[in-house]
Parts: structure tokens; C-alpha cells; sequence
């Protein structure tokens, strides 16, 4: 009887500490399901106004997607990494920032104070944050020159991660 | 030009216009065809709409909440969710549609109620089969229990074990009350 008890007392845990273990070992970063795939459309109007930016524009160079606001801290962190890229990789690669749930003119004060390279654009309703299945900020994604999502990276970027992150979405040395 | 002509331009000029502001409002349809397909059910609106949307909404889960649904949370992001769903229903997409097209950008993890695939399956199928095996396991003993405690006599001690065997019948003693741990004779034996 004891062997029973034994045998489906295993039956039971050894299942569930298997899923415990694979799920220790691996990193936890929610993959995003886009990645693979076309990124999804938007146009959307600079902040401080200009002619909308959408995917078409960003089509034929590796493109870096940030969506940022000027309430997170981890933001001020990466803005000089992807400012100086931004500068660093003019006619390489392109730059968007998407702003994420932050009124115009505090990006604008932003910029002002810490200076930009590249456009940030106004995400109405969320809607482009949604599309791209943001949770929080900064997270920013990688498309290849054809518009293919490569890589989604969640948190601060330094430029040792952004350089293998644009390396993998085409960019060349 | 002939008067039903000059209708027909005007009807054609009114349409076309009509069309262009129904494109620009149309952009989100638009991307959510491109990810689910043309729309499956039929545009809803008013009551049913709302009461829809805030089903839809409550399988929905808030990406930067901790277990918390669209329709119950109240942060921007899953009110700006809630008024997409409401968007996509009052455009004709269906149930389905809309939770599909919430996943191709958040992955199934958005899902509150995991959909019937995959080792999905196990979610919904485990507790039923749990509970049919406790119920096998529960009515077993019960069978057996009544033999137990009525029918069937204490074994008796098993005379080989002697290391054993004091304390079964220390056990009886205290257990039934039998002397010595012998069980007593039948009530009819000791009279004959």
C-alpha cells in the first residue's frame, strides 16, 4: 500500500516540479508573438506636429521601434544610448520613438532639456502600443529592412545590447 | 447633362466622399483585417453592444495589471483595450475575432479563459479527471469499510511474528476491552 501511496504521490509532483524547473531555468521576459512577423501599420504625427511617420518610412533599413515615456526612469537611462546610435548610424538605420500614455508637452520639454536625434510620435488612444503588445516602458523592437519584426527588448537598452540587437535585424558593421 | 444623370454624378461624388472619411476613421479595422480577416458576426450597437463589449472585456486580461481583467481594471491601457473591443464589436468583428486579434499582439498569455488547444487541454480536462479519480478512490474505501468495521472479524495475530505479537494483543486489550487481548467466546458457547 505504501508503494501506491509512494508511486501516485510521484505521479502527482514530479509533473508539476518539472514544470517549476523549466520554468526557473528560463528567462522570463514575455516573448512577444510578433516577432517573425510583419510589424503592424501605424502613421502617426510627430510630437510638435510634421508630416506623419509610418512603417513606409522606416522600410529599407534596419529600424529601431522605442516606445518610451517621459515618466520612466529606465527611459532617461537608454535616451543617450539610442540618441547617440540615432546620430552614430544616420543612413543605416532608422529611429522612432512611439510615446506611451504622456501628454505632448512633456516630451517636448524632454527634448529640449536632453536633446533628440530622431522623431517621437503620438500614439492617440494607444493604439500602436497596443498593436505592438506593450506592457510597460521602455520595451523597443527591432524590424529588418522589409518591415519583419526580429526582436523585442524589454527594459533600459545599453549599446552593447542595442549594437547585437540592430546587428540581428541586418544592420551591417 | 440630363437631370437622373446629374443625380447619378451627385449620388457618385456623395458616395466616394462618404467612402473617403469611412477610410480615414477605418484605420484599426483596417489592421485588425490584416491580422484576423473580414469581419465574422454583424455590427453591433447600443445596449447590446455595451453589454458585449464588457463580456469580451472580462476575458481580457490587463497586461499591466497583477490577475486583473479589461472591463475590471482601471488603468488607461485597459481602458483604451475596452474601447478597441467595443470598436472592433460595433464593426461587425465577432467574440472570437476580437480576443484573436488582442493575441497576435500579446500572445495567449491576454486570454483569461485559455482556448481548447494544445496542452490547453490539460487546464480543463485535469480537474474533471481529479475529480472522477478522488470519487474512484472515495467510493473504493467506502466499500470497503463496512466489511471492516462489521463484518469481518480481527484478524487473528499472526503467531509467527513474536516480536509482533504482545502488542497486537496489548492493542485488543485496549481497543475492545478483551482480557488479555483474547476475544471473548461466543454469548451462546459458554452455556452449553
Amino acid at each position: 500500500m505504501n508503494r501506491r501511496v509512494l508511486a501516485v504521490g510521484l505521479l502527482l509532483t514530479l509533473p508539476l516540479l518539472g514544470v517549476l524547473v523549466a520554468g526557473l531555468g528560463r528567462d522570463m521576459t514575455v516573448r512577444s508573438p510578433l516577432v517573425g512577423r510583419p510589424a503592424p501599420g501605424f502613421s502617426l504625427r510627430p510630437v510638435g506636429g510634421g508630416t506623419p511617420v509610418g512603417l513606409a518610412e522606416l522600410r529599407g533599413q534596419p529600424a529601431v521601434v522605442n516606445f518610451w515615456a517621459t515618466w520612466c526612469v529606465p527611459c532617461y537611462q537608454e535616451h543617450g544610448v539610442l540618441t547617440r546610435a540615432a546620430r552614430a548610424l544616420e543612413g543605416r538605420a532608422r529611429f522612432v520613438g512611439v510615446v506611451y500614455e504622456d501628454a505632448e508637452e512633456n516630451v517636448q520639454d524632454f527634448a529640449r532639456e536632453h536633446g533628440a536625434s530622431y522623431p517621437s510620435l503620438v500614439d492617440p488612444d494607444g493604439r500602436t502600443a497596443i498593436a505592438y503588445g506593450i506592457f510597460g516602458v521602455p520595451e523597443t523592437y527591432f524590424l529588418d529592412a522589409n518591415g519583419t519584426v526580429v526582436s523585442k527588448h524589454i527594459g533600459p537598452l545599453d549599446d552593447e545590447r542595442l549594437a547585437a540587437e540592430l546587428r540581428k535585424a541586418g544592420l551591417r558593421p | 447633362m440630363t437631370s437622373p444623370a446629374r443625380l447619378a454624378a451627385f449620388a457618385l461624388a456623395a458616395v466616394s466622399l462618404a467612402g473617403g472619411a469611412a477610410a480615414q476613421q477605418a484605420a484599426p479595422a483596417a489592421d485588425a483585417r490584416a491580422v484576423v480577416g473580414a469581419p465574422r458576426g454583424r455590427p453591433l450597437a447600443g445596449a447590446e453592444l455595451d453589454a458585449v463589449a464588457h463580456d469580451v472585456a472580462a476575458v481580457l486580461r490587463c497586461p499591466v495589471c497583477q490577475g486583473l481583467s479589461v472591463a475590471d481594471s482601471p488603468t488607461d491601457l485597459a481602458r483604451n483595450m475596452k474601447r478597441q473591443v467595443g470598436e472592433l464589436l460595433a464593426q461587425g468583428y465577432d467574440r472570437e475575432q476580437v480576443l484573436a486579434y488582442f493575441e497576435s499582439s500579446y500572445g495567449e498569455f491576454v486570454r483569461l479563459q485559455p482556448p481548447l488547444r494544445g496542452v490547453n487541454w490539460l487546464v480543463w480536462v485535469a480537474p474533471v479527471l481529479g475529480l472522477l479519480a478522488g470519487g474512484f478512490i472515495i467510493a473504493r474505501s467506502l466499500r470497503r469499510a463496512p466489511a471492516n468495521a462489521a463484518g469481518a472479524e480481527p484478524a487473528a495475530v499472526d503467531e509467527a511474528d513474536d516480536a509482533l505479537a504482545p502488542y497486537v494483543l496489548r492493542v485488543r486489550e485496549m481497543a475492545y476491552g478483551w482480557p488479555g487481548g483474547d476475544p471473548p467466546p461466543p454469548p451462546g458457547e459458554g452455556k452449553a
